[in-house]
């Protein structure tokens, strides 16, 4: 295995961190707004963590067979709560969002580790890992400039809705080139086997 | 190689971004108001709580020699809410409804209410304000401490709506204010630009909610002072009104449309009278306005599309407090180095079509970006010291995008003196809460109340403690 075939994942997941650093700090300003006090905005933040951390139990199990399907439904889901956000006029719905993008987040962090561990192979992780880094943070940085930008031009709702459309694009990248990959390291796993039975 | 592109290239965005936005409007620890011109570093600003701080703040200035600026939700453009090294009092905490009485139909609130507050607890009981701005994003504080007016054209300025206040003055006491208790006081705060103390509580009469008809005409600027006359004044079913003229270069200064809101008692108030809550279409009115904003053709195809918009609304029906706050997302503009900023010009109606076309002409041989111009009726009231309405006048609201260099405002002092003196001409005044382009001068032509105005700040504050920047433009001497 090579940095080649992970190349489908750090571009899918470039587009993701685009999505997800163009919408995030403003996002936070929007939350501390619809919590008046931090300590309700601090609530916000729990229940996407328990969220996460609850359905990750669930996960695990699965993961092995489906990584690529989960990493495919997180963008999904994420692109249906940014599409959600502006129409939310209550602090319960926020909540309801939250637990949403909670178990989308552990989809995202539980099948992004799974693949790049499936396509990468001991003792040479490293050049892949700090590929994905490289590029996912870079991504981050010229959405976040971005997004400054559209939302002075236009609204946050127009943020929203930007990001709801590069993790429906994320979402087509992981389906589209992901199953295509997951066979060939499928592929790869298989004649490795064969290999050491020899 | 790709990575290190990908790096020059965000370290270069980074950095223009950091230029683009290194200018004195875009200071974080500086404060401003809405027309980010002039920022200053104050002493501190301090959220109002209760009566007793506030009472504390007063004397703590007193003592320290500090000066107090009182800020409501600083929509106002001239320094009207700061004052360098001063104590900044942010009365937007401050903010309850205290009581409601619908048999007699008033509401006293607190300063810091805005009028959506003052909205939402009077439209159960089928009540509405009497006058206001257009939005109700403003507080009642700021919004009688400078007289404002909006849509309704049968209830006068605001101050008309005033029963009584409650007045922290500078001596640290608190008077009750109305028209037979420290009268003296009445017209001066009202309209007083927070120069007579801290109004901590308001009490203001009401009007009753009522079903509305939209319908909408056009006309051109010469037909206009006659068609309000004979069809809007004169029929009084119609209890709102307002009317725009075209910037766009293709009709400019010359086409208007006007809409009226028309009683209409077939259609029952309940039932009708949910409050809208959040705003409709801000992303392709925004776009629509930046395109206004930036393009001659972005301002043609906005004001075909206006009246095309119109024209739909035309028949529908509105609750009174539904058409007393109108939206304001669209006009948000945060743009580094320039701002959209109002200027308004009081103009009587026999004196409209040929203001205009001097306007017309000013507005010709000087570069100014003109994005809007709305027109209100308000009736004579001659009540505050600084009255603006010596007579029945038209109010024409123009938005003008300007540059905030030192540069840029200059040439726009220059420009605004010689639309002003073109009021002048035309027996008009202009609006205060605006950035103070008129020279002192033209001032003290239009508001002669002047000396009057500013011996009283001196006889009730004569340390000068509640200071702004509306104080210093205008005080002269
Ligand atoms: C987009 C826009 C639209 C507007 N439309 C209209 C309109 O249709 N009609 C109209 O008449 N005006 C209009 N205005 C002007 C607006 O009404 C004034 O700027 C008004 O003062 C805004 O209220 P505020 O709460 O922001 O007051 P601020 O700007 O915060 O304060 C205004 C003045 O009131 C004083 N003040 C505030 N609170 C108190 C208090 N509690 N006690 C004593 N003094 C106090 C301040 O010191 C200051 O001098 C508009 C302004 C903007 C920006």
């Amino acid at each position: 295995m090579n940095a080649l075939n992970a190349q489908w994942l750090i571009r899918s997941q470039s587009i993701v961190t685009l999505a997800a650093g163009m919408i995030y700090p403003y996002y936070l300003l929007f939350l501390k707004n619809a919590g008046n006090s931090y300590s309700k905005y601090g609530l916000a933040f729990a229940v996407f963590t328990v969220s996460s951390a609850a359905v990750s139990q669930w996960l695990a199990p699965r993961l092995d067979r489906h990584g690529v399907r989960m990493l495919a439904a997180s963008s999904l889901g994420m692109a249906a709560v940014m599409l959600a956000f502006p129409w939310v006029m209550s602090y319960g719905l926020v909540l309801v969002l939250q637990l949403v993008m909670g178990i989308c987040n552990a989809m995202q962090k539980m099948s992004e580790r799974l693949l790049i561990a499936d396509h990468t192979q001991h003792g040479s992780r490293g050049v892949v890992i700090g590929s994905f880094h490289f590029w996912t943070s870079a991504a981050s940085g010229f959405a976040v400039i971005l997004g400054g930008f559209l939302i002075d031009w236009l609204t946050i709702d127009a943020l929203f809705y930007a990001s709801a459309l590069l993790y429906a694009l994320s979402a087509w990248a992981v389906w589209r080139y992901g199953r295509h990959g997951a066979g060939r390291a499928a592929a790869a796993e298989s004649q490795r086997a064969a290999h050491r039975q020899l | 190689m790709k990575k290190s592109i990908a790096l020059l290239l965000l370290a270069a965005l980074s950095l223009y971004v950091y230029v683009r936005n290194d200018v004195p409007d875009q200071d974080p620890y500086a404060i401003t108001d809405y027309s980010r011109l002039h920022p200053v570093k104050v002493e501190r600003v301090v959220k109002g709580q209760e009566e007793r701080q506030l009472v504390a703040i007063v004397q703590e200035a007193r003592q320290k020699g500090l000066t107090v600026s009182i800020a409501g939700q600083r929509h106002s453009q001239g320094g009207h809410t700061y004052y360098k090294d001063g104590i900044v009092v942010d009365m937007t905490s401050f903010n309850r409804i205290l009581a409601v009485d619908p048999a007699r139909k008033t509401v006293r609130v607190q300063a810091g209410a805005t009028w959506k507050d003052v909205q939402d607890a009077v439209n159960p009981y089928g009540l509405a304000v009497k006058t206001k701005q257009s939005q109700n994003i403003f507080t009642v504080g700021g919004s009688i401490s400078i007289n404002a007016h909006g849509r309704d054209i049968r209830n006068g300025s605001l101050i008309k709506s005033v029963e009584s206040f409650r007045l922290l003055t500078a001596d640290g006491q608190i008077k009750q204010v109305s028209r037979t208790e420290n009268a003296d006081l009445f017209p001066l705060a009202l309209g007083g630009y927070g120069l007579f103390g801290i109004i901590l509580d308001v009490t203001l009469t009401l009007a009753d909610d009522e079903m509305y008809r939209i319908t909408s005409d056009r006309m051109s600027v010469g037909e206009y002072s006659a068609y309000f006359q004979n069809r809007v004044k004169s029929n009084p079913d119609i209890r709102l009104h307002l009317a725009r003229i075209s910037v766009a270069p293709d009709s400019f200064l010359t086409d208007m449309y006007a809409i009226n809101y028309t009683v209409d008692r077939s259609i029952p108030l309940r039932g009708h009278d949910r409050l809208n809550e959040g705003e409709r279409l801000v992303i392709p009115t925004k776009l629509m306005f930046n395109l206004n904003r930036s393009f001659d053709w972005g301002k043609n195809v906005f004001w075909d599309l206006q009246k095309r918009f119109f024209g739909t609304q035309q028949g529908t029906v509105i609750s009174r407090n539904n058409a007393m706050r109108s939206e304001s997302g669209f006009m948000e503009y945060r743009e580094a180095g320039k701002n959209d900023l109002l200027q308004e010009y009081f103009i009587p109606p026999d004196e409209l079509s040929a203001f205009v076309e001097d306007f017309k002409a000013v507005l010709r041989s000087e570069s100014m970006n003109l994005l809007n111009i709305t027109v209100r009726y308000v009736n004579r009231d001659e009540e505050a010291k600084l009255s603006y309405a010596r007579e029945d006048m038209f109010a024409l609201v123009c938005l003008f995008n300007v540059p905030l260099t030192e540069q840029g405002q200059t040439q726009m002092k220059q420009s605004v003196q010689r639309i002003l003196d073109a009021v002048m001409k035309h027996r008009g005044t202009y609006y205060l809460p605006y950035a103070p382009y008129a020279s002192l001068d033209q001032f003290r032509a239009m508001y002669p109340n002047y000396g009057v105005f500013f011996n009283k700040k001196d006889e009730y504050d004569p340390e000068h403690l509640f200071m702004n920047y509306f104080y210093e433009n205008y005080r002269g001497e």
